[in-house]
Formats: structure tokens, C-alpha cells, sequence
């Protein structure tokens, strides 16, 4: 640790986050000992997506939306699929839904192990990257890359591809998996959740910064298991909506400084989707082996401290391997692979858990089932508003470390959130500035 | 023993050019009896070309060249591929950095040679541009020449 100066004026700034999926500035303004500004600026282009979507068919939502995250193109897929079959007004068979969540285990076991061993746990170290942690501690590094994998060979044995899968079509599946298909994932999947376990006591024995946060948890939740899939949607001061109600109540708006749109509830201000939101409000719906591990980890039925959500995340990867074993086990291949969904006019929402939070959307058709007008509220964009008030928060109360040390700080806080700033843009650099 | 050799066809044949790689790699494929892969993220590498002797990684650029133009660099088996460097993100690691990683785990390929292909489209789409369809047979076959040369 450098030398600690006095609190006084000055900017922290950093171009270029590193281990942030995006391009984006951090600009931290500190005046007379008081942070007065805090600015997550994106300035990657913004996408297009949701005027891409006007006019095509309600059929190729499914696979549009897929490209709009290379790291989490399930979440995109499937809340679009819930949408779409909302605004036909379709369900679809308990069997379609549990290999949707079977395929959504597999991108959240991947997105948890990459981020935990290479974009996050290099913070705890002071390593600059997963290369430089790989000289502290191969194994850890080694574990990540294995977890990951697996998780790569479940989308590719649902989805049809570790990346982008193309299996998926609104109403279900193009071809469902044969059991066999399955069931060779099985020995993979115990070790990828033994390793995890291990995993989960590595991140449990870091240093953490100090703080607790009194934040507005906004997650799914679903009665019957830890919602991933499908479920209505939970907050913490006691709100119980469906997407709809959601869609109706979370308010975006432009700022000057960025290309997403700044997310908020309307009358309720700064909220937090993601890892900390999903335990806090379900943490009981875990599998006994993941809550005695959390427990085993130091977690409590909350964890407000945004510097462990590592620890959260690695519970979650924990649960989302043995969940993915559960899935196997159960698994009925659905027939037809799919139900149709005839296109017809109307208005449709749905929301599921993207590894690093709610991920909403709201579909438009027409009478051909053509989209109108298209939606689409990622976590990062509704946790931006979190991450700057984390950001005011940590750096007032570390005035008085280095700008260098303080600037690392500012980025390991927004790195907590694991943020998606591509799929944001529909976008990261970090700078302290002291006056 | 004849060597191990990989050909990695890195991208995503549904953002145009970037397609490039995999097109490639399905060239080498259909002439040769060579282990030609696609691999999505140059972080999936790790595992796929683990003790190799040679990993031929061929890859769509954006190097200000006019698009279709193929260019060779030889990471070989020393230090110096921080020059390919580009930025980290969550969506995985770049490639000079993936073969850090693979050396501080110590299962690198005993040499890297990236083939490049200049691309000048990567929005979404299955078709490469003219330009770059007509650069993967040179490409394809400057290959199969850096992998002859090995034998």
C-alpha cells in the first residue's frame, strides 16, 4: 500500500476499465475532503437493438436478441421467449421449461466461473489480470477453467453452442437433447460443483473491504426454486409484481455522459438487481448443500457488503451445477420440442435472471406477428445508478489511500457488479480527481 | 513422431467477417487430414491446444489494411506476444494473453503462428465480405505451407 495523503481535492479517473465487458470512464471528483462527483460514462456505440427488432417476425426475436451478449445470449433468449409467448398468449410444457433452465444453468455456471477466477478474484491479489494470478495460485485459475468448460458443454449439448446458441426457438427448442446426451454430463457436472465448492472456501478466505450497503433488492423469485427461469418479481420493501409490473414501474432516461439508459423505480429511486439481490430475497430456496456452504462461507441470510458478491456468485455456481444435475436426473425430453405459437397482436413482457441480474423485456406485435415496438431493460443499465452511489460511498470513506490505491479501489467496485456494459449500450475507464 | 499440430479457426460466423477464421479452418479441413477447429473465444484455446507443437490460430483483423489482405505473425515460442495485445473484457481474454496464461499454466503449444485475414464487416450476418471470401483459399493454403514446413 502506497503512502496515505490527506483528504483534500482531486479526480480520480480511469480510461479503459480493465475486466469489465465494454468500453467505459470512471471519473471520481472529490472536492475539499467530499466526493462531489461520481460518473460512470459509457461511451460505447449505442446498439440498436430494439429498432433492429421492429418489423421482424415474432419468430426471429429469439435469435436476434441472442447477439446482443456474447457472455449471456441465454437470459437475452429467454426473456424474449417469455414475452413472445405472453403477447400470444401461449404456455408452454413443465418439460420445455426445465430444459430452458437446464440451458440457462449452463451459461450461469459459465459467466459465474469466468468472472469469479479471471475479471474478479485478480482484485484480491492485486493482480493485474487471471495471467499474473495464475503465478499466485495455478490451481484456482486451473479450477476456473475447468468449471467453465463444463458449463460451455451443457450450452453446447442444449443450445446447440457454447456461444450464441441456435437451438432455441420461441415456444421451446428446434430439437430437444436425447437423455444420453445428458447423461454424459453428469461426471463433469460433480466434479465442475466439487470444484466449485472449493472455489466457494478460496473466495470465502479474501480480505474485504469494509462497508455494508442498505440496498433495494430487486430480483425474480419463484415458489418453488431459486429463480433463474421464470418467476414474479420480489423487492425487498415488500413489492410482489409481474413483469408487466415492473416493466410499468422501472423509469429510464437518457444522461448526457452515456449511451444506456439510466434505470430507476419510479418514486423509489436507486435500486440493485443481481447476485445480492437473488440471495437476499431467496437465499432459502437454495439447495441444502449450497446454504450450508454459504453458511460455511460466512454468509448470513443477507450479505449487503458488494465486495462479497463473489462469495454469492460462487454460491450460485454451487447451486447451478447440482441444480443442473437435479435437471438430468429429471430429464423427460419434451415432444414436440416445441409448441407453436401462432403470431396475433398484443403486448407481452418477461423477465429472467441474467447472471448479473433481471433482464426485462416487452414486446409489441402486430396481427401478423410482426414487432411493433421492442423493449429491452438489461441488468447493467438498472445497476448503474447502484454502481455510482457504491462508487460515492467507497471513496469517501478511502480519502485517505493513494490516488493510485484509491483509483484500484474504484475500479474493483464497479468490477463487483460484474458489469455487462455492451449489452448496457445498448457500456468503462476510472478517474479520482481531488481539488 | 509427426508433431501435433492444431489449426484454431477464431470467431463467430455470424458477424460477417469475423467469420473468417472458421472459414478458414473448414479450407484446411476438406484438404487435409489436420485437427482444424472452431473455437468461439480465444480463451477456449486453453484445453484445445494444450502441448501442441504447433497452433496455427487464424483469425479476422482490423489492422487498417485493405480488407482481404492475409498477414503471418509468428509468436513462436518466445515472450513477444504482447504486440497482438488487446483490450480484456468480460467476454474473455485476447489472445496474446490467453497464450500467457496457457505458458504460466504450462501447457502452452511449443510454437503459435496467427494467420490474419483483414476484415472490413463484423455486424451481424453469415457472409463474408467479397474481399475476405477471396482471401481464405491464400489464407487456407499459406497454412497448410506453415504446417508442411514443420513436418
Amino acid at each position: 500500500m502506497s503512502h496515505q495523503r490527506p483528504a483534500d481535492s482531486r479526480i480520480v479517473k480511469v480510461e479503459g476499465l480493465a475486466r469489465v465487458e465494454g468500453e467505459g470512464t470512471l471519473r471520481v471528483e472529490v472536492s475539499d475532503g467530499v466526493v462531489e462527483r461520481v460518473e460512470l460514462e459509457i461511451f460505447e456505440p449505442p446498439r440498436f437493438f430494439e429498432a433492429f427488432l421492429q418489423g421482424r417476425r415474432h419468430t426471429e426475436v429469439t435469435d436476434i436478441v441472442a447477439r446482443i451478449c456474447g457472455i449471456c445470449p441465454v437470459a437475452y433468449q429467454m426473456s424474449a421467449s417469455l414475452a413472445i409467448e405472453d403477447a400470444c398468449k401461449v404456455a408452454v410444457t413443465d418439460q420445455i421449461t426445465a430444459l430452458r433452465r437446464l440451458l440457462y444453468c449452463g451459461e450461469w455456471i459459465q459467466s459465474h466461473a469466468l468472472h469469479i477466477h479471471f475479471l474478479h478474484a485478480p482484485d484480491f491479489f492485486g493482480c493485474a489480470d487471471a495471467v499474473e494470478l495464475a503465478g499466485l495460485d495455478l490451481a484456482a485459475v486451473q479450477r476456473g477453467l475447468d468449471i467453465k468448460k463444463t458449463g460451455n458443454h451443457l450450452m453446447e449439448a442444449v443450445g446447440g453452442r457454447a456461444i450464441h446458441p441456435v437451438n432455441v426457438r420461441v415456444g421451446g427448442f428446434h430439437r430437444a437433447p436425447s437423455p444420453e446426451e445428458l447423461n454424459v454430463l453428469v461426471e463433469p457436472l460433480r466434479r465442475a460443483r466439487d470444484e466449485a465448492l472449493t472455489s466457494l472456501e478460496w473466495v470465502a478466505g479474501f480480505e474485504f473491504p469494509d462497508i455494508e450497503i442498505d440496498y433495494r433488492f430487486v430480483s425474480l423469485r419463484h415458489p418453488d426454486y431459486y429463480a433463474i427461469d421464470s418467476g414474479r418479481i420480489a423487492t425487498s420493501d415488500g413489492l410482489d409484481l409481474d413483469a408487466k409490473g415492473i416493466a410499468e414501474l422501472v423509469v429510464e432516461e437518457h444522461v448526457s455522459r452515456s449511451t444506456a439508459l439510466h434505470a430507476r423505480l419510479a418514486g423509489k429511486d436507486v435500486y440493485l438487481t443481481g447476485p445480492l439481490s437473488r440471495y437476499a430475497l431467496n437465499s432459502a430456496q437454495l439447495s441444502p448443500l449450497a446454504r450450508e456452504a454459504a453458511a460455511a462461507a460466512g454468509l448470513g441470510a443477507v450479505c449487503n457488503n458488494p465486495f462479497r458478491s463473489i462469495i454469492v456468485r460462487a454460491v450460485e455456481l454451487v447451486y447451478a451445477c447440482e441444480e443442473a444435475l437435479r435437471l438430468i436426473e429429471a430429464y423427460e425430453p419434451p415432444n414436440p420440442s416445441y409448441v407453436e405459437v401462432p403470431g396475433t397482436a398484443g403486448v407481452g413482457y418477461g423477465a429472467t435472471e441474467a447472471p448479473r441480474g433481471m433482464l426485462f423485456h416487452r414486446y409489441e406485435l402486430d396481427e401478423e406477428g410482426l414487432v411493433r415496438t421492442a423493449r429491452i431493460v438489461p441488468p447493467t443499465s438498472q445497476n448503474q445508478l447502484s454502481i455510482e452511489d457504491d462508487l460515492r460511498r467507497v471513496a469517501q470513506a478511502n480519502l485517505s489511500l493513494s490516488d493510485e490505491d484509491l483509483t484500484w479501489l474504484c475500479e474493483q467496485t464497479v468490477r463487483n457488479y460484474d458489469p455487462c456494459i455492451s449489452c448496457a449500450a445498448h457500456f468503462l475507464d476510472v478517474s479520482v480527481e481531488r481539488r | 513422431m509427426s508433431p501435433r499440430v492444431l489449426v484454431a479457426g477464431l470467431g463467430n460466423e455470424y458477424r460477417s467477417d469475423d467469420g473468417a477464421g472458421p472459414a478458414v479452418a473448414a479450407y484446411v479441413r476438406e484438404r487435409a487430414n489436420i485437427d482444424a477447429k472452431v473455437i468461439g473465444e480465444p480463451l477456449d484455446l486453453i484445453g484445445a491446444w494444450d502441448d501442441v507443437d504447433l497452433a496455427v490460430v487464424v483469425d479476422a483483423t482490423r489492422s487498417g489494411e485493405s480488407p482481404g489482405t492475409v498477414q503471418l505473425v509468428d509468436l513462436g515460442g518466445d515472450e513477444s506476444a504482447d504486440s497482438y495485445a488487446g483490450p480484456v473484457s468480460t467476454h474473455g481474454m485476447d489472445l496474446a494473453r490467453v497464450l500467457r496464461l496457457a505458458r504460466a499454466m504450462g501447457h502452452a503449444p511449443r510454437r503459435v503462428v496467427v494467420v490474419g485475414i483483414e476484415g472490413e464487416n463484423f455486424s451481424d450476418g453469415v457472409r463474408l465480405s467479397p474481399a475476405v471470401e477471396e482471401a481464405v483459399g491464400e489464407a487456407g493454403e499459406l497454412v497448410l505451407q506453415v504446417i508442411g514446413e514443420m513436418a
